[in-house]
């Protein structure tokens, strides 16, 4: 090549020559360092040799005579000083981008993530190891072949079509989706592709996946073992409720069956009581419903699901727990002040939200009832702070210290006898997943238990 | 109006409970009264007839059991039936010690309810009898000279005349004159009869 090179130089010099006069060095100059750069240093000097003996013969006095003298040596040492720089530049960038390749192909290949490269048309091109590892599938068996019939379960395709439009108009795509293993199996994977285009090419896509199953599944088992904690934590509060609620039951029940013996009693008078036997049968009627009610508001309480998030006021929830709670604060002969302010409503479980008021409420009353020489009052106030609504429950119990503060929310913290402590870290848990915060404050006797909640921005009509 | 012959107090805070309760008192010719707390009812104006209290055992501020000892305290003898939504049976056996005529679980029998309002009404008479007869000897024992009682404890002790006489220092024949006053007054009609009324009105003889 370097004599091609050296021969097609000295061919236009010697055809340029008549028309411009020594335009033989620049060319003869281009031409070793085109040969230093691309050839290398030993073509480059084989150049540069031609290209002196070249010049040598046809330009330089005497003619046409292969003499060696002083008039060549400048000519040779600039040719050599050319093709050098040459032959240095080029095997410098040379070096550089084969680094740069290796570099790459070993992140490629050993990353730890898993690497597929397609091209325009879904062909595979190229896979690295992890791919090969965690999908099952050699680079021999997939390379070549379209990606989406590989890796994409087919009821995924549509999915699979639409991040390719994305990529094809030049975004990136960053989802969580499932993917198919090579014996079938499918996973869930976190997605990353990117489309990659190089001047006058067709775009290709980089695609990064990572086997997420198991973080899925572990994040789902915790889920549902929250889940379960938060229906267990009900269920317990329940439970010690049980007594209140069976007599709250119980009272109507009772009433209905005394009512219904007096009247068959007044019924039985001769001549029969009817005023009597009608008020007894309103009643009845009355204090069965009441009972309906009671149960059905347990019902509420008890179910367990997903939460349900709708546009709440959060007035009407604490009331609904003070209404569910009044035989039991009746019986700790607990007054209850409330300062319901008006608020915007809030986006939350209704569930969720009255398990929190209801723990809060208990937690007070339970507080009250070891200082028995004190007037047991809870406050509860409701107002819009900023953009959240504050809710306070403050009462004039044994009160807390700083340090209990922070620790009561700890899980298993508990000052009941027989309490399993879960109650207000479950009550945090709730109030965060709401986005709010719930904390704990020394009051004017008691302590105040505070939650916030964002406001979802429209004003309540109530009071 | 009638006049009223007994009076049963209702006391429960459950409002309903305590009016189905007041109606089925009154079908069969009761007299009755509700009230929804123990202190209602200490304010109450009761009238001197024989009565007795169906109470609630949870009252709120004080356990129905606690009312009951108070009224014991208090000097109110009222005979009192339990009524509760959950009873166990030590509360049970509380309250039967304590001096209850029943101790009903809500909700009861109607016929066991209306029984033991009877039971305890008729306790309650009979109560008010001997309450009236002891105080009528009470009365008859007050008309006694000093003298009198001390010979009143010595006669029923047993001792003869010439006994009593020495040990007080007086003649045979005085004590024969007191003794004879003593059993007119408090209308004895025989030594056993006097032993009797000393034995209701815990006169000792002071040896």
């Amino acid at each position: 090549m370097a004599a091609g090179l050296a021969g097609f130089a000295l061919l236009w010099s010697l055809l340029l020559q008549p028309y411009v006069s020594d335009a033989f060095i620049i060319i003869f100059l281009a031409t070793v360092m085109t040969a230093g750069w691309f050839g290398g240093t030993g073509p480059g000097l084989f150049c540069v040799a031609l290209c002196t003996l070249s010049v040598d013969y046809y330009f330089i006095h005497p003619r046409y005579a292969l003499v060696m003298n002083a008039e060549g040596v400048p000519y040779f040492l600039s040719f050599l000083l050319s093709a050098g720089c040459a032959t240095w530049l080029a095997s410098t960038r040379r070096i550089a981008e084969e680094s740069q390749r290796v570099h790459f192909d070993k992140l490629f290949d050993q990353g730890p993530e898993a690497i597929m490269l397609v091209d325009h048309r879904d062909r595979v091109q190229r896979i690295n190891a992890e791919f090969s590892r965690i999908f099952g599938y050699t680079s021999d068996e997939i390379i070549g072949g379209v990606s989406l019939r590989f890796i994409v379960p087919e009821h995924l395709h549509d999915e699979a079509m639409e991040s390719r439009a994305k990529l094809l108009n030049g975004e990136s795509v960053s989802m969580e989706s499932i993917r198919m293993r090579k014996d079938g199996t499918l996973m869930n994977v976190s997605e990353i592709a990117v489309p990659v285009s190089t001047d006058g090419q067709q775009m290709s896509f980089y695609y990064l996946f990572r086997d997420i199953t198991e973080n899925k599944r572990a994040a789902d088992a915790l889920e549902r073992a929250h889940a379960e904690l938060v229906h267990l934590s009900r269920v317990t509060t329940i439970g010690e409720l049980v007594t209140s609620i069976a007599h709250e039951v119980n009272q109507p029940i009772t009433a209905v069956i005394t009512y219904g013996n007096a009247a068959n009693r007044w019924l039985a008078q001769d001549p029969p009581n009817l005023v009597e036997v009608r008020d007894a049968l309103g009643n009845i009627v009355r204090d069965a419903t009441r009972a309906g009610e009671v149960i059905g508001r347990i019902r509420t309480l008890v179910q367990k699901g997903t939460p349900q998030m709708t546009l709440l006021d959060v007035n009407e929830v604490i009331r609904s727990v003070l209404n569910l709670l009044d035989a039991e604060i009746r019986r700790n002969g607990v007054r209850v002040q409330s300062d319901l302010g008006l608020v915007p409503g809030v986006i939350g479980d209704r569930v969720q939200l009255q398990q929190v008021m209801l723990n809060l409420i208990i937690n007070a009353i339970d507080a009250m009832s070891r200082v028995p020489m004190r007037k047991s009052v809870i406050s509860i106030r409701s107002s819009l702070d900023r953009d959240k609504v504050l809710i306070q429950v403050e009462d004039t119990g044994v009160g807390i210290t700083d340090e209990q503060a922070d620790t009561m929310f700890n899980p298993f913290f508990t000052t009941k006898p027989g309490g399993i402590g879960m109650g207000l870290t479950i009550s945090r848990s709730i109030i965060e997943a709401h986005g709010g915060a719930l904390w704990a404050a020394s009051g004017a006797a008691g302590a105040v238990l505070n939650f916030s909640l964002p406001s979802a921005g429209e004003s309540n009509e109530a009071n | 109006m009638k006049r009223t012959e007994s009076i049963v107090f209702v006391i429960d805070d459950d409002a309903s409970v305590r009016s189905a309760l007041k109606s089925l008192i009154r079908s069969v010719g009761l007299e009755v009264e509700g009230f929804a707390s123990g202190q209602e009812f200490l304010d109450f104006q009761r009238p001197d007839v024989p009565g007795c209290i169906v109470l609630d055992v949870r009252l709120p501020g004080i356990s129905g059991l606690d009312f009951h000892k108070a009224l014991i305290k208090a000097g109110i003898p009222l005979p009192v039936i339990f009524i509760t939504a959950h009873g166990d049976v030590p509360m049970s056996v509380r309250a039967m010690k304590a001096g209850a005529v029943e101790f009903l679980t809500k909700p009861f029998r109607d016929q066991d309810l209306l029984d033991a309002i009877q039971l305890a009404l008729d306790q309650d008479r009979i109560r008010r009898k001997q309450d009236g007869e002891i105080s009528e000897l009470r009365e008859r024992f007050e008309t006694l000279t000093a003298r009198e009682r001390e010979l009143l404890a010595l006669v029923v002790s047993g001792k003869p005349n010439k006994q009593i006489a020495d040990a007080i220092g007086i003649s045979e024949f005085t004590v024969k004159v007191h003794r004879a006053n003593l059993t007119r007054k408090m209308q004895a009609e025989s030594l056993a009869d006097l032993v009797r009324m000393s034995v209701r009105l815990n006169v000792s003889p002071k040896s």
